[in-house]
């Protein structure tokens, strides 16, 4: 027999690996993410709401007299859903702005850091926390309409498996796109107000204004600014549509140069940062 | 009713959150040391001893007079806030000199004052540096030479070494020191005890906001019967060092936690220390060593702080 | 070797904030003192891996700083400041660093109840952090530098913001950890007496280099032993009955110091009683850490100017 007293105790476990590592980060981010009501809100609405209008969108389309044959090129109304632009914005201020800003407003990126994890790990898992919620606007809904469509015969299954494979790649551009910004703009400061402002900055703030100038002085070009815009001609040019104004080889040049810079340059701040102070 | 500061039933009261509560205490010539539990009522009192706040109940002066809306008492006291953000692009003679303008002193005194003031805590080299760059160690001291700038009779320091390197720590200490030598009176809190036990046996202890003692140290300690004196003597024949020591009867009891070594308890610390060199004399037993370890501001703040 | 280093140089624009720094640090309680700005901070950054050498090499626990995630896997870091997830309750929080150092959930969490109570936080640990106190506060950093039961502490200023209370507490626990077998403590402190206490080799830094290492006993070894007494009653008188007995005693202001010779403990009670004065304290001459610290640093900075 014998006590065993509540004293410094030992470990002797090998520890897991950098994957458990990474999922430990992306499930409690998640669970924490998404508790607050504001964005659960925002995410259950923002799938229903951009699922619903556009299968509503899809609906109409066979309703107008477009002549246009029935096929692949109906997918661009419900893909150019502009809701979809509204609640991304949205999540990316809720949910993905604090992503980064919170923990350097709490410092607690030091003790992030001081794990057995690196740089990149933190910024890929925290890329995976709030890419699968945008997927939820971008990709499923389109999903989920393709799916409807075909139940309801509207369109064939070849063309409706066509159309859903068109919407992984697009909505997974956007996606990703929006999760780089968002990230990038929630490093850059530790309030993630002015990082969700910076978000609706970008969204609205070049989508409108180039809108209107292009028009105004009739040059399409301005339109490039625009992230919306260049989704729009990438999403009309894979859908087999026309009409977008803009070239889609710049547009889709643009869209993942950003990315690639956004994420680029987060990585390289986050690599330069004095991790301790004092 | 001729303590540097005298407090009388002062109660404060943030809401429902306690400040002071029937705080009641006479203290505070040459330096004080104020020590208690976070959240005791140090911060209150400080602010009620510079005139920030108004007691809910109570009476309290400094250097006689009633703190509250007293621009000249303010002007005889000198005092230093616990936190450290400084206007971090004003230099050092630039931060010391605005805060004694504001004070009212004329532009020319003041850049004089702040040049000697900041000499005095050894800033003189970093003076024209921004303070953003400062260490927190010379934070600290920026902030006393502001205090003693303007030759205050008091000074009244919140925490003035912490952050500090252990340079800064023995240099503010002995500014500090040396204030009090020239007939000024401090009032410093800090959680660090011995470092006060270097510089004064004053204290005045609170703990919820009450004063639960105020004096001297070894004063205070002496009083507390419950934990009798322990004294620590090296000796080769513990036991039989004991045997002697037993016939005196505050002598409550004895422990030997090492072949060589014995520790006593005793109720009236004086008495023994006026015995024990008889004793150790009559019966030739060897003392090495000997040492009252719970004789200190830390023995004293956890047997009646806890 | 707990620490291994050569030519560990780091340079921030003009700075060298570590210089060319050779260092053999062994395993055990170690104390890392030094001025604002000697380095210590940048010198900790590097041996975490945080930041990347300009030159030189170094080995903590026998694994080269270069591997950052091996390195880190076994040490526990107890930052200066705050770092701590607000919304997260206290359990939370430790039992996610522990999966992120590679702890399975469930050991994780099993682990972060461990070490909570071992720290001494009870029902608050389901609390959320944001509402904790100060001391609360700093145990919770201590226990997610526990969690995974690292070779390695690393504890920067452990003690700040803790009342009287609370700094006996956490010394107490880093006494604890510093005893425990086959576990290493590097405690960078200003309070020299805590490290005192708790550190056996001690590592002195100034302007990024070492001015001193060693144990601490033989650092801090008397030039002359002598003895130190505290007298209350006749000093003087004191002293002077000493000397005419045969022995070297001067009065000081922090007590009567005597050159030690056989017969000197015995004289001493006999003087006292004779004089019908107290002896208060009879003991070593030990030079403390700290004077020991400033005469370096004073040394360092004569010739450096």
């Amino acid at each position: 027999m014998s006590i065993t007293l509540p004293t410094y105790s030992r470990l002797e476990i090998p520890l897991l690996g950098r994957r458990e590592r990474l999922w430990a980060i992306i499930a409690t981010g998640l669970r924490q993410g998404v508790r607050r009501p504001a964005a659960i809100a925002i995410t259950v609405l923002g799938a229903a709401f951009t699922t619903i209008t556009s299968i509503i969108l899809l609906f109409l389309s066979f309703l107008l007299p477009a002549g246009q044959g029935t096929g692949l090129s109906f997918f661009a109304v419900p893909a150019s859903n502009p809701f979809v632009l509204f609640f991304v914005s949205a999540m990316a201020a809720v949910i993905g702005s604090g992503l980064i800003a919170d923990d350097i407003q709490s410092m607690a990126f030091t003790l992030y850091l001081s794990r057995p994890i690196t740089q990149l790990d933190y910024l890929l898992a925290k890329a995976a926390i709030l890419a699968p919620l945008v997927a939820l606007v971008t990709i499923l809904p389109l999903l989920l309409t393709a799916l409807v469509a075909a139940f309801l015969g509207l369109l064939s299954w070849t063309i409706a498996l066509e159309a859903m494979g068109i919407s992984l790649v697009i909505g997974g551009l956007l996606t990703l796109f929006y999760t780089a910004v968002t990230l990038f703009l929630s490093s850059l400061t530790r309030r993630k107000g002015i990082a969700a402002a910076g978000v609706f900055a970008v969204n609205f703030g070049l989508t409108i204004p180039a809108g209107i100038l292009a028009e105004s002085i009739q040059n399409p070009s301005i339109l490039y600014l625009s992230p919306w815009n260049d989704y729009l001609a990438i999403a009309n040019a894979a859908f087999g549509a026309s009409g977008a104004g803009i070239d889609w080889p710049v547009a889709l040049a643009i869209l993942l140069g950003v990315t690639v810079l956004a994420a680029l340059v987060t990585y390289v701040r986050m690599k330069a940062v004095e991790v301790i102070t004092g | 009713m001729n303590g540097v500061v005298e407090a009388a039933g002062v109660s404060k009261w943030y809401g429902e959150v306690l400040g002071l509560n029937a705080f009641t205490a006479s203290f505070g010539q040459g330096i004080t040391g104020l020590v208690g539990p976070n959240g005791a009522g140090k911060s209150t009192l400080f602010k009620l001893l510079i005139g920030q706040l108004r007691s809910d109940q109570g009476n309290i002066t400094l250097l006689g007079e009633n703190p509250w809306n007293n621009v000249p008492l303010k002007r005889r006291l000198g005092y230093c806030p616990e936190q450290n953000q400084l206007y971090g692009w004003l230099t050092g003679q630039q931060f010391v000199e605005v805060l004694l303008r504001l004070d009212g002193m004329p532009a020319a005194k003041a850049r004089v004052e702040a040049t000697a003031a900041l000499k005095v805590v050894g800033l003189s080299n970093a003076a024209h540096r921004p303070t953003r760059g400062y260490s927190r160690g010379m934070r600290q001291r920026a902030k006393l030479a502001q205090a003693l700038a303007h030759h205050p009779e008091i000074l009244i320091l919140d925490e003035p070494l912490s952050g500090a390197d252990p340079a800064g720590r023995v240099h503010i200490l002995r500014t500090i020191s040396d204030f009090a030598r020239d007939g000024g009176h401090v009032l410093m809190s800090t959680h660090v005890l011995y470092e006060i036990e270097r510089i004064t046996n004053n204290i005045v202890l609170i703990h919820n906001g009450k004063a639960i003692a105020a004096g001297n140290i070894h004063a205070i300690r002496a009083l507390i019967d419950e934990h009798p004196h322990a004294v620590r003597i090296d000796t080769a024949k513990p036991r039989q060092l004991a045997q002697a020591l037993a016939r005196m009867d505050h002598v409550v009891s004895f422990e030997f936690p090492a072949s060589d070594t014995l520790v006593v308890r005793t109720r009236q610390p004086d008495a023994f220390y006026r015995e024990l060199p008889q004793i150790v004399s009559d019966t030739k037993l060897e003392v090495h060593g000997l040492e009252s370890p719970d004789d200190s501001l830390d023995a004293v703040f956890r047997y009646l702080v806890g | 070797m707990l620490v291994e280093t050569a030519g560990l140089t780091k340079v921030f624009g003009e700075v060298r904030a570590v210089d060319d720094l050779t260092v053999k640090i062994p395993d055990g309680a170690i104390g890392l003192v030094g001025p604002n700005g000697a380095g210590k901070t940048t010198f900790l950054r590097l041996l975490l891996s945080l930041v990347r050498p300009t030159a030189g090499t170094a080995k903590v626990l026998g694994r080269d700083i270069e591997d950052g995630v091996l390195v880190r896997e076994r040490i526990g870091y107890m930052p200066e400041h705050d770092c701590l997830i607000p919304d997260m309750t206290g359990v939370g929080l430790v039992s996610y660093m522990g999966r992120i150092s590679g702890l399975g959930r469930d050991t994780a969490m099993s682990r972060s109840h461990d070490v909570l109570q071992f720290v001494g936080v009870e029902e608050e640990r389901y609390r959320k952090v944001a509402e904790y106190s100060t001391g609360m506060k700093q145990k919770v950093k201590l226990a997610q530098a526990m969690v995974h039961d690292p070779e390695l502490y690393i504890f920067d200023e452990p003690t700040t913001g803790l009342d009287p209370r609370g700094r006996t507490e956490m010394l107490d626990l880093v006494r604890t950890i510093a005893k425990s077998p086959g576990r290493n403590v590097i405690l960078s402190s200003h309070l020299l007496p805590d490290v005192e206490t708790i550190c056996k080799y001690v590592v002195i830094l100034d302007g990024g280099h070492q001015i001193a290492a060693g144990e601490l006993s033989q650092l801090l070894a008397g030039a002359t032993d002598r003895l130190r007494i505290d007298v209350r009653g006749d000093r003087e008188g004191f002293a002077r009955m000493l000397n005419e007995g045969g022995f070297d005693a001067d009065a000081g202001p922090t007590g009567l110091h005597v050159a030690r010779k056989p017969g000197l403990e015995a004289a001493v009670f006999e003087t006292a009683k004779a004089l019908g004065a107290e002896v208060r304290y009879m003991g070593k001459e030990i030079r403390s850490l700290e004077e020991l610290f400033l005469e370096l640093v004073a040394r360092t900075e004569k010739r450096g100017a």
